[in-house]
């Protein structure tokens, strides 16, 4: 029992991390219906900035990430921009077209940091909670909480504001909302880079988790778009639910199988996709003829 | 000039050799390799439009089971390699399993994810040496012949690859290629005119798994050591991209850019970033600017200097009239052709059908009306199996099709066409026909390995089948045309002659004279009453009140998804219901319509106040 609450406190921890990664991807594509395969290298590049602020810049943490969720920002504008043309026509293009700019800033990273990657230290320095026998990591409850107000901060601002609003109404129907006087380019833009900053704060908490390398983007970005799947792709509380799923799953598989974790996980995933392709709180699309 | 090609070809392969040095032989025999994966990529990706991001872990398979089986377990060589192509093979299949339930970008992270999970066990079982791979291989023996030498082994590379390359041709060229196609550019359309979605997903990636096993077993052959670094996600971005880049939709292409990619990798070898910052910006801008990769300039080049030439010098293509059919043979059909039985249709909580029913005798044109919303086209989504009928049962001449997936219908008869148009984009109209024409069932294939001239010969006859209809329908000009690039009155001809390919049974018309004008309508009308002569019973869902009339000797009447109304023309336009529905206003009109009972004409056009005047 201990253990098992053990790996779930893990598991939660990472689940937030590939909440906040799932949340990047359904914004993306409900606004735009565009699947950022490169989202993960976003990740990457998130952690990478953040990291670097942090150590080299010597900037506070919180600092750090905020200066990385601009990078991020930019890079995502600049994705964006460059597959507008592919908006609203291609699906498998786009999807392509995302894979190569994974690739490209993958191959930036090595550029700037090296192949090597490096670990960074935990901005935390406080002991584990012991609750219960459970040993808690202070970083953990740290993540978990900023992953909440992030997911609280984005639902407000996607309901309350008029920008957020606008914003809806273009992942509804982007004609329409042009009719009503929305600059669609313009909060496809937004959502965009909302998408890159939700990656670089996930980026930015999970390199005090994990080692920190050019290559962490990868499986990152893949898990983070699976957890979008589990959960339902495109809905933001599918999101939640999806990445905690996932932590949880990847948690008790590394708990069970040692190694084999990832290929349990990956055929978990197979096999829950085939049973309900929507997810948990998707839609069931009809095919219109 | 074209003839020369291949034996011109065939002499600088054997030739080749003799130029290079061992190191560029090495290089030319993995870029042969890549080429293979490339042509089992395009093949399912390209042709079938399957994304398959698991190509690498098929290559895997192929190249693990081969070194497991002569390391392991002592076997030869040869039997190896069989096995393992054949292990790849099954692979594929497995895969092909969510694409079955998924498509697009969920097939993607499926497929991704489970190449993830093939490189998680390569890493970690004891059985595939783990992380340090697996080494000392069997140089394979071939009759005396000394394999380990990579100038020998160069011929039989290029020997397996100037097979797997002819094969893959002609299974694109083929009637499998087309269907392929067709559910590539619209899977709903492709299923409505008989092609079986399921088992050509299952095809497009058991190709794809024997490309990837066949290319492994050469790879294992070649260098005699694995180990999982390549067959990592890395690779497969890589081999995605010279998919990309030579154009997925063109084997030939593939090839090129699987060949072109491994060279110039080989060149920046000492500068691997730079190779990788390269081609991941080569293929944002392929996809951007050229979506059909290198193979595709030179028709998109064509195209450019035609626009600026001005057109063509054949003289202007015009649509011809249409020759209608011959009586049908047997005198007139009798008996009932379709039967809708009670059916009811619900999304969530709308109920789009309640309750209909109603019954369609042979040789009949019956005329489907309604408002806008009433539940008409999804009366034909039901009959034509996209959508099952939440309760009520749908029964085609005697036998209860309730349910049956839109190939089984087609194959039973049903053909129809679209409200928006669902021609095959990337098709022309000629094979937008043939596709239709072919009614062979995809259990068929195994001819393509087994006996091929056969095939040829089934083409040639389809082929033929295709002018002669082409020229019934007057569209012969157009038939090496893309159908988005013609008119859209001749798109919707284009759209019955493909359904009449089928020779259906059962011809289901959504709203055929949507966006035509007068002259077009009469003709339209002129058309389905002779399909109608040469026994081919019709049901058509329109709004030309003009033409429902004047046609139809059935109509059925629908309003938020109920019967109001069922019976001629004349007797239907004067139920009260009816005009109730059309107009809206229940106590003016039943006062009107109180009127009009002795006046056929007044009635008639009372109702078609929401149609485009048309010529009677």
């Amino acid at each position: 029992m201990q253990v098992f609450l053990q790996t779930l406190i893990g598991g939660i921890s990472f689940g937030a991390v590939y909440a906040l990664v799932a949340m990047g991807f359904s914004i993306v594509y409900r606004t735009m219906g565009l699947v950022n395969f490169a989202h993960g290298s976003v990740v990457m590049i998130g952690a990478y900035a953040a990291s670097t602020f942090y150590m080299a810049s010597r900037l506070p943490f919180p600092v750090a990430i905020v200066v990385a969720i601009v990078v991020t920002g930019l890079i995502g504008l600049i994705i964006e921009r460059v597959l507008r043309p592919l908006e609203g026509r291609d699906f498998d293009l786009m999807l392509i077209g995302t894979i190569g700019f994974g690739t490209v800033l993958e191959a930036l990273a090595i550029l700037i940091w090296g192949a090597t990657g490096h670990a960074v230290p935990s901005p935390v320095t406080a002991a584990p909670l012991d609750v219960l026998g459970i040993k808690i990591r202070t970083y953990s409850l740290l993540v978990i909480a900023v992953a909440t107000v992030a997911t609280v901060l984005l639902a407000l601002f996607l309901q309350r504001t008029k920008k957020g609003a606008a914003m809806q109404a273009v992942a509804m129907d982007p004609q329409a909302a042009t009719a009503v006087g929305i600059h669609v380019g313009r909060s496809n833009a937004m959502a965009f880079a909302i998408g890159a900053g939700l990656a670089a704060l996930a980026g930015g908490l999970v390199g005090p988790m994990l080692y920190v390398s050019p290559v962490m983007g990868g499986s990152l970005g893949i898990k983070g778009f699976a957890a979008a799947i589990f959960g339902g792709f495109g809905s933001i509380p599918g999101a939640i639910v999806g990445g905690m799923a996932f932590g949880i799953l990847d948690s008790v598989a590394a708990g069970a199988f040692q190694g084999y974790s990832e290929l349990i996980v990956f055929l978990v995933f197979a096999v829950a996709v085939m049973i309900r392709p929507t997810g948990i709180f998707g839609e069931r699309t009809v095919n219109r003829a | 000039m074209k003839r020369l090609v291949v034996p011109l070809l065939a002499i600088a392969a054997w030739l080749l050799p003799y130029g290079l040095d061992p190191y560029a032989i090495h290089v030319v025999d993995v870029a042969i390799i890549f080429a293979l994966l490339g042509i089992g990529l395009g093949l399912v990706m390209g042709v079938a439009g399957q994304i398959n991001l698991a190509q690498v872990a098929f290559f895997g398979i192929g190249a693990y089971t081969c070194a497991i089986l002569t390391t392991r377990a002592g076997l030869g060589f040869w039997v190896a390699a069989a096995l393992a192509v054949l292990a790849a093979v099954a692979i594929g299949l497995v895969v092909s399993i969510p694409a079955l339930r998924v498509q697009s970008h969920y097939l993607g992270i499926v497929t991704l994810g489970l190449a993830l999970a093939f490189i998680n066990w390569t890493t970690n079982a004891a059985l595939a040496g783990k992380s340090e791979g697996i080494s000392d291989l069997p140089v394979p023996p071939l009759f005396g012949v000394d394999l380990s030498s990579e100038y020998l082994f160069y011929y039989v590379e290029i020997v397996v690859f100037a097979i797997a390359l002819a094969f893959a041709l002609f299974v694109v060229r083929s009637p499998l290629g087309r269907r392929m196609r067709a559910m590539r550019d619209d899977s709903l359309a492709a299923g409505a005119l008989g092609a079986e979605i399921p088992l050509l997903r299952i095809t497009a990636f058991v190709l794809s798994g024997l490309y990837g096993g066949v290319a492994g077993v050469l790879y294992a052959g070649l260098i005699r050591y694995i180990a999982p670094e390549t067959f990592s996600i890395a690779n497969m971005f890589l081999l995605l991209a010279m998919v990309i880049i030579g154009g997925r939709q063109s084997i030939v292409g593939c090839v090129i850019g699987a060949v072109a990619l491994s060279l110039i990798r080989e060149v920046l070898v000492d500068f691997s970033v730079y190779a990788q910052l390269g081609y991941g910006t080569v293929v944002v801008l392929m996809v951007v600017f050229a979506p059909t990769g290198l193979a595709g300039l030179p028709v998109r080049l064509r195209a450019r200097l035609r626009g600026r030439t001005g057109g063509d010098r054949r003289g202007p293509a015009e649509l011809r009239p249409f020759t209608p059919y011959g009586e049908a043979p047997s005198g007139d059909p009798t008996g009932v052709v379709l039967e809708i039985r009670a059916v009811g249709m619900r999304f969530k909580g709308l109920r789009a059908l309640d309750d209909v029913s109603l019954e369609v005798g042979a040789g009949e044109i019956r005329g489907v009306v309604g408002p806008n919303g009433s539940g008409k086209t999804t009366l034909f989504n039901i009959i034509s199996g996209f959508y099952t009928a939440s309760s009520g049962r749908v029964v085609l001449r005697g036998t209860d099709v309730t349910g049956a997936a839109p190939y089984r219908l087609a194959q039973l008869g049903v053909a129809r066409t679209f409200q928006n148009l669902r021609l095959f984009g990337d098709l022309t109209v000629r094979e937008n026909v043939l596709v239709a024409l072919d009614r062979t069932r995809t259990s068929w294939i195994w001819r393509y390995v087994a006996l091929p001239w056969t095939v040829v010969r089934q083409d040639r006859a389809l082929s033929a089948q295709a002018d002669e209809l082409l020229d019934r329908y007057g569209l012969t000009d157009f038939a090496g045309a893309r159908p988005q690039s013609l008119p859209y009155g001749i798109q919707r001809r284009i759209e019955i002659a493909r359904a009449m390919a089928m020779s259906p049974r059962l011809l289901l018309l959504d709203e055929p004279a949507a966006g035509l004008n007068g002259e077009e309508v009469r003709l339209l009308g002129e058309m389905v009453r002779s399909l109608r002569d040469s026994g081919v019973t019709v049901v058509i869902i329109e709004h030309n009140m003009g033409l429902v009339m004047s046609l139809c000797d059935q109509v059925t009447v629908l309003s938020s998804g109920r019967v109001i109304a069922d019976g001629p023309p004349a007797a239907v336009a004067v139920v009260p219901e009816v005009i109730e529905a059309y107009l809206g206003d229940s106590t003016y009109m039943s006062h009107e319509s109180q009127d009009t009972t002795s006046r056929d004409a007044t009635s008639q056009d009372t109702t078609s106040q929401d149609t485009t005047e048309a010529a009677r």
